[in-house]
């Protein structure tokens, strides 16, 4: 039987709800006729940029909205009557984006009881539903916790098992993974792909990551509210042009193979790290190279880093110099933490430094430390020097200096650092509060100075929205709450850059964004740290984005720097992040696996480097090599 | 760490700890009535008697005990003031211009703040060695009965469930908020009254639409997880009473049936 069939599916928004959308997440958008079908144990991606019309097509299976026009039927019952709603809802679960808003009980098992409750199951077999559940996401350890004591992907894992606790028949995820970090995220897409192998439920994946996409049988691509390509993952997303023209982009790892072929190198396209390095492998054997000459590495040109500008050594301005910083969280209680133990950092003018960790590794701490949002103790206006008792040593000293302010001097102007130090949290939409974009814009600048001009507060807000790429006519005086998701966060990134810091410190700047909106968003912060910003710091989850776009990073680990380093040296032992459980950057997997083959080439892991330095190494050693074709160089 | 410091549970793995939520809260009853009904010293005497087993049983250390009385110390403090200078008649102690002191007044004074004292122990027992899930829990049971009247008792106890599942969710954000707006130079300690609450204004502004959005976003996820009200809904969690609670239903007795027989046969004590 078919789990899901759409047949001339129309679905448009009335005026009133159009006006309700602005709470919820511009969740929905129109359809114009759709067709498809899903069958039984079906494993199906959707694809499609933001407001394409996936998500609306995930509501409309579960009778959360209703077509105005066209037929939908799930697993044989028709979806657009209302008395067969329940039974769906009982057989077809629907996982939503964040974990925290479909939680209603403060214990585990408490809320994934609350289907079973919902639909009368008895008692006793509610507890068995609880295990089974919590079993099938590897959760049952935690069944007595709390879910804000929980990770992320945690969440997500109990927010599947509450669904699974109805024993679904179809289970939808509606972009479930986009707030997740890399190691959620890689939690909940095992546990999906579990769930349709061994429990043959059929998935319905509502996606913008290619990556997850080519897991499933089948992947379907949306946009503006039609379907525009379906077939095998593996050929719709290596459909490159095609994905461009629907605002999607390929894989990483296809855009790889894509990249050293233009090179010359005869590779297929492959999806994974392990796929790259064979196809790396065949391609250099086929072409004629010795294997055991391979050894040799490509030592000696490495790529000078390209993103640190040039600055006087003395310069105070846009530097950052921490000296053993600590900080307690809730001292002298039985919660004590001690977020960060003897913090030692330098971080230069005109760096594009990557901060790296673990929620709860200290990273937010040290970073809210930067523009005195957190204060050393010293720095407190109450603060009166402790007398050391007779025989006790005098602690070190914490010295913590930003863009040329004494952080650790409670005489230090905070207000004015604050307006040197831009700092953009993480989903900054949130914090839009003004009517017009151009008031919540302004408001930092008025907060600054006092004495600002019309003239002077209209021009900077001009520039900034016009950096963050916002037309100011058009968009100034329109409400920032109707406007787009990723509009909303450039319209709070130019609420910081508005007063033009000397560093900019952003905390997962592109979280949730599909992978073109990430892409925008970093070449925005290359062309502000180009322009004026002397320094940008970035706190990332995402190691290819640390390894493409930093010119050092450190890592923070249980309050500590682990390392800091150019990504280069930081990327080299890959055994040590995966060890801390960190992830490593595609480049820099697909080496490790050639490892053992005796290659190895000496790259800074951005792409380009990769791919350059393969092409190279090939048209050297690679006896017989064909050479590369002429567009090929330029690419690489 | 957040959700931790909300509410004052004191995690512990005592007798009391161990009660059932139904019993803990009839107890606190019986206990405000005895303590009310109380007339004398001998009877408050007995109060404290039956609160400090209970406390002794908690194992909650005396300083968090104490910490819930500092709340309300002020309140305290000021009942008793004013009971000292407004109790008519009596012996006079002391006396300045309008000001007059008596001996009733000294004795019904300390016998206030004893009984207001006991009363904030007794509260607080209940809330450290109870988790606010479990008084949810508790409460829901209790008013059962009043399902009869149509009460929405199920709906009342929901709501109750998904605001403390909130409360963490919306201080974190609240906190994370207040930093953005101080990192664009908002200033909330300084200024007129009247700029502290136009000060105010970004933050309350975001929260509630935050608030909004995620209330939108549960009511569908309920949607999908069946929700339809009550009529054909099971409830997995099952509260029992245990040997635990059959001791604290004597021991809650005993202390009434021993503040009653200390009214009828003290009433001339002091």
């Amino acid at each position: 039987m078919e789990a899901v069939k759409f047949e001339k599916v129309y679905f448009s928004y009335q005026a009133d709800e159009e006006k309700d959308g602005v709470f919820s997440s511009e969740a929905a958008f129109s359809l114009n006729g759709v067709d498809f079908s899903v069958e039984e144990g079906e494993f199906v991606a959707v694809l499609g940029h933001n407001g394409s019309g996936k998500s609306t097509l995930a509501r409309l299976m579960n009778g959360l909205l209703s077509p105005s026009g066209g037929k939908i039927t799930m697993l044989g019952l028709d979806a657009t009557n209302e008395k067969n709603l329940f039974e769906i809802r009982k057989q077809v679960g629907i996982v939503f984006q964040n974990p925290d808003n479909q939680m209603v009980a403060s214990i585990v098992e408490d809320d994934i009881a609350f289907g079973p409750e919902n639909v009368g199951i008895a008692r006793a077999e509610i507890g068995e539903r609880i295990a089974f559940a919590l079993d099938a996401v590897g959760m049952s350890e935690f069944r007595r916790s709390t879910p804000s004591r929980l990770s992320g992907g945690q969440k997500q894992r109990i927010a599947i098992a509450g669904v699974l606790a109805l024993k679904p028949r179809v289970m939808i995820l509606d972009e479930a993974t986009a707030m997740l970090d890399p190691r959620g995220r890689k939690e909940v897409m095992d546990v999906v792909l579990r769930l349709n192998r061994e429990e043959k439920i059929t998935v319905i994946l509502i996606t913008h990551f290619p990556e997850e996409a080519m897991l499933a049988d089948r992947a379907i691509v949306m946009s503006r509210g039609d379907i525009v390509m379906q077939g095998k993952p593996e050929e719709v997303l290596s459909r490159g042009e095609e994905l461009e023209k629907y605002s999607l982009t390929l894989p990483r790892a296809v855009k790889l193979c894509r990249d050293l072929k233009k090179g010359g190198l005869e590779v297929q396209d492959a999806l994974t790290a392990e796929g790259v390095a064979s196809e790396i492998e065949n391609a250099l054997k086929k072409q004629g190279a010795d294997m055991q000459d391979l050894a040799l590495t490509a030592k000696g040109n490495a790529s000078a880093p390209l993103l640190v500008k040039k600055n006087e050594p003395a310069d105070e301005k846009g530097r950052i110099y921490c000296e053993n910083l600590h900080y307690v969280y809730n001292p002298a209680s039985p919660f004590a933490t001690h977020a960060l133990d003897g913090v030692n950092l330098e971080i230069n003018a005109g760096e594009f430094f990557g901060i790296i960790g673990h929620t709860g590794s200290g990273k937010s701490t040290f970073v809210q430390h930067l523009n005195a949002l957190l204060k050393v103790p010293t720095a407190e206006k109450k603060y009166k020097e402790k007398r050391l008792k007779k025989g006790e040593i005098e602690p070190p000293k914490t010295v913590l200096k930003v863009d040329g302010y004494d952080l650790t001097d409670k005489n230090t102007d905070f207000k004015e650092l604050r307006s040197k130090v831009g700092m953009v949290f993480q989903y900054p939409e949130y914090q839009l509060f003004a009517e017009t974009v151009f008031e919540d814009v302004a408001f930092g600048l008025k907060n600054f100075s006092k004495e600002i001009t019309e003239e002077e507060t209209r021009r900077s807000v001009r520039d900034a929205m016009e950096t963050v790429g916002l037309d100011y006519r058009t968009l100034a005086k329109r409400s920032p709450f109707e406007l787009s998701g990723g509009q909303k966060r450039r319209v709070a990134i130019a609420g910081v850059i508005v007063t033009k810091p000397e560093i900019l410190v952003l905390d997962e700047p592109a979280a949730g964004l599909d992978p073109l909106g990430k892409e925008e968003i970093m070449q925005l912060l290359h062309k502000i740290h180009k322009e004026w910003c002397k320094t940008v710091i970035i706190v990332s989850h995402d190691m290819d984005e640390i390894a493409e776009n930093c010119s050092r990073a450190a890592i923070f680990s249980e309050g500590k720097i682990l390392a800091v380093a150019e990504p280069k040296t930081l990327f080299e032992d890959t055994e040590k992040l995966e060890n801390i459980g960190l992830d490593v950057p595609l480049t820099a997997k697909i080496l490790s696996e050639l490892l053992p083959l005796g290659l190895s080439i000496d790259c800074d892991f951005t792409s380009a480097d990769f791919v350059k330095k393969f092409i190279d190494f090939a048209k050297t050693r690679g006896a017989g090599m064909r050479l590369p074709t002429k567009g090929g160089q330029k690419n690489a | 760490m957040r959700d931790v410091s909300f509410g004052q549970y004191y995690p512990a793995n005592s007798f009391v700890h161990k009660c059932d939520p139904r019993m803990k809260i009839l107890f606190l009853i019986t206990y405000i009535v005895a303590v009310f009904m109380a007339k004398n010293f001998y009877a408050l005497g007995a109060c404290f008697g039956v609160f400090l087993l209970v406390a002794a049983l908690s194992h909650v250390p005396i300083k968090s005990l104490l910490r819930s009385v500092r709340a309300v110390l002020f309140l305290l403090v000021f009942t008793a003031i004013l009971n000292l200078f407004f109790h008519q008649g009596g012996t006079v102690l002391w006396s300045w211009k309008f000001i007059v002191i008596t001996k009733e007044a000294v004795y019904s004074t300390l016998f206030l703040a004893a009984r207001l004292f006991l009363l904030v122990l007794g509260s607080a027992i209940l809330t450290l060695t109870t988790t606010p899930v479990s008084l949810t829990d508790g409460i829901e049971s209790l008013l059962y009965p009043l399902k009869l009247i149509r009460l929405p008792v199920h709906e009342l106890a929901l709501i109750m469930s998904i605001a403390l599942r909130f409360i963490p969710i919306l201080t974190d954000e609240t906190s994370r908020i207040m930093n953005a707006q101080k990192a664009r130079g908002a200033d909330f300690e300084s200024g007129s009254l009247m700029q502290r609450v136009k000060a105010i204004i970004p933050i309350l502004i975001p929260l509630i639409i935050s608030a909004f959005r995620r209330a939108d976003e549960l009511g569908d996820a309920m949607d999908a997880r069946c929700y339809s009200g009550s009529k054909v809904r099971t409830k997995y969690k099952k509260l029992t009473f245990t040997w635990r609670d059959l001791l604290a239903f004597l021991l809650c007795a005993g202390l009434l049936a021993g503040v009653i027989v200390l009214k009828i046969y003290t009433q001339s004590l002091i």
